[in-house]
């Protein structure tokens, strides 16, 4: 990393974790107000919200950089895919964890078959196993071609699922009206999350470059077959 | 060239041929499909009249474990004696290979349901008598579907170390919706006032256009000998 990128990554990361650190702050209830039939658990919504939709836009780099690996063949966009679903999934686990906190507080139950968790846990399942798959496939490029398919696949999977889990009895609220200061709370913790999950996602994908380079050093960036079989020798070596 | 419908029924011909004169698959996936039943049904309390919802998700087990292996070997016909390479330089369409394998699927998943849902019936004594035709459309777009996904990924995974697990990995979760979606139908269709629900028969075709063109434009990408 050259000292210019080094200092952007610090600065980024000051930057993120001091907002962090505000938000939190943020959720005093002279603040942000207890929400009045819900009571105090109602903050983990600040949380939830946020993490949830950044988990559909990781979803979605996933989906891009699948496509831009089958159109290309270049191996920077099977890092750029592994790492966004590697967000992915703790960006689910993490909506899974504070929706069942809520769902014990407000239900009294841990697990619900309702059709958001139902749709939550389906997600969760499709990018566990998208990184479950990557280490059983031995050739890189094998492994690359696989998980791009998946990858589209999975996506496409979403809306699908949103339909399915419509047919199941629901529980969840479907609205809540926020106050002024809750909503001014939701857009900072939006902003932070959001600043997280680019942060992670970026590192990670500089962390699966670096192992690439360090594995692969040269001619494995097109699809030839003599690079593919190169690397296969190397992957089978290794 | 020829046109894609002879080259379909040509490689379809095939495979049923090797399959009818062999009958490695489908006596494996019945007999697994029989055995799940039996595991499911002791499990459940032998003896009690099991509900639509119940049977519906056990008829599911007894598809999608046995579909995954009908999958898996009508691919695995190609790996023998390097087969695949011989059909990939014949002059076919990668997408007729595709269509065609999915037939060959469809014909073996379908033979495992022939057998398999009378013994649920025999076993499980769930009455499909009024809604039969509402529990064949669904089943029949469901496995359409679950199909075209298992096609897709039996190509992809064909080629690897652990083919049989991974293939199951990866098609299970992406098959969830129609399992949803099937239990919810056939929950209404059984306990409910028996007609068919919009929706659900909407998401169950949206799924099967969705993958079976998605599988149809990748399938070729995968394809190596």
């Amino acid at each position: 990393m050259t000292s210019g990128k080094k200092i952007l990554a610090v600065t980024f990361w000051i930057v993120t974790l001091t907002l962090f650190a505000w938000t939190i702050w943020l959720l005093r209830d002279d603040i942000t107000p207890v929400e009045r039939t819900m009571g105090p658990i109602q903050k983990v919504f600040y949380f939830h919200l946020p993490v949830a939709i950044n988990t559909f836009i990781a979803a979605m780099v996933v989906f891009i950089a699948s496509i831009g690996y089958l159109w290309q063949r270049k191996m920077w966009w099977d890092d750029l895919a592994s790492a966004a679903a590697k967000i992915a999934a703790l960006y689910c686990s993490v909506v899974l964890l504070t929706g069942m906190i809520w769902g014990k507080e407000a239900w009294g139950q841990w697990w619900t078959w309702s059709p958001r968790l139902t749709f939550s846990l389906v997600l969760w399942l499709l990018y566990v196993v998208y990184l479950m798959i990557r280490p059983a496939i031995e050739s890189p490029q094998r492994r690359a071609l696989v998980s791009s398919v998946y990858g589209i696949a999975a996506f496409l999977d979403v809306p699908v699922v949103y339909l399915s889990v419509k047919l199941m009895p629901d529980i969840h609220p479907r609205s809540i009206e926020l106050a002024p200061a809750m909503k001014v709370t939701l857009l900072w913790w939006f902003v932070s999350v959001s600043l997280l999950m680019w942060g992670l996602l970026i590192t990670r994908y500089r962390i699966n470059r670096r192992v690439r380079d360090l594995n692969y050093p040269v001619g494995d960036e097109t699809r030839t077959e003599s690079s593919g079989r190169v690397a296969r020798a190397a992957g089978g070596a290794s | 060239m020829m046109p894609l419908y002879r080259q379909v029924i040509l490689i379809v011909g095939k495979d049923v041929r090797i399959e009818a004169r062999g009958r490695q698959t489908i006596g494996l996936v019945v007999v697994l499909g029989i055995l799940i039943m039996v595991v499911l049904g002791m499990g459940l309390g032998a003896g009690k009249p099991i509900s639509g919802f119940s049977a519906t998700a056990i008829l599911w087990v007894a598809y999608i474990f046995g579909g995954v292996l009908c999958f898996e070997k009508t691919m695995a016909v190609e790996r023998h004696d390097d087969a695949l390479a011989g059909l990939l330089v014949a002059p076919i369409d990668r997408g007729a290979i595709f269509i065609a394998k999915l037939i060959t699927n469809l014909v073996l998943i379908a033979g495992l349901a022939l057998v398999v849902t009378p013994v649920a019936i025999l076993l499980f004594r769930f009455d499909i008598s009024g809604h039969a035709l509402g529990f064949s459309i669904i089943i029949a777009l469901g496995m359409t579907g679950f199909a075209a996904v298992g096609t897709l990924f039996a190509a992809a995974v064909s080629s690897t170390r652990l083919q049989g697990g991974l293939l199951a990995l990866l098609v299970f979760p992406l098959s969830l919706p129609i399992i949803i979606v099937s239990t919810q139908m056939m929950r209404s269709l059984f306990e409910g006032a028996g007609s068919m629900n919009v929706l659900g028969l909407g998401t169950l075709a949206a799924f099967d256009v969705i993958f079976l063109i998605m599988s149809w434009l990748v399938f070729e990408l995968v394809l190596e000998p």
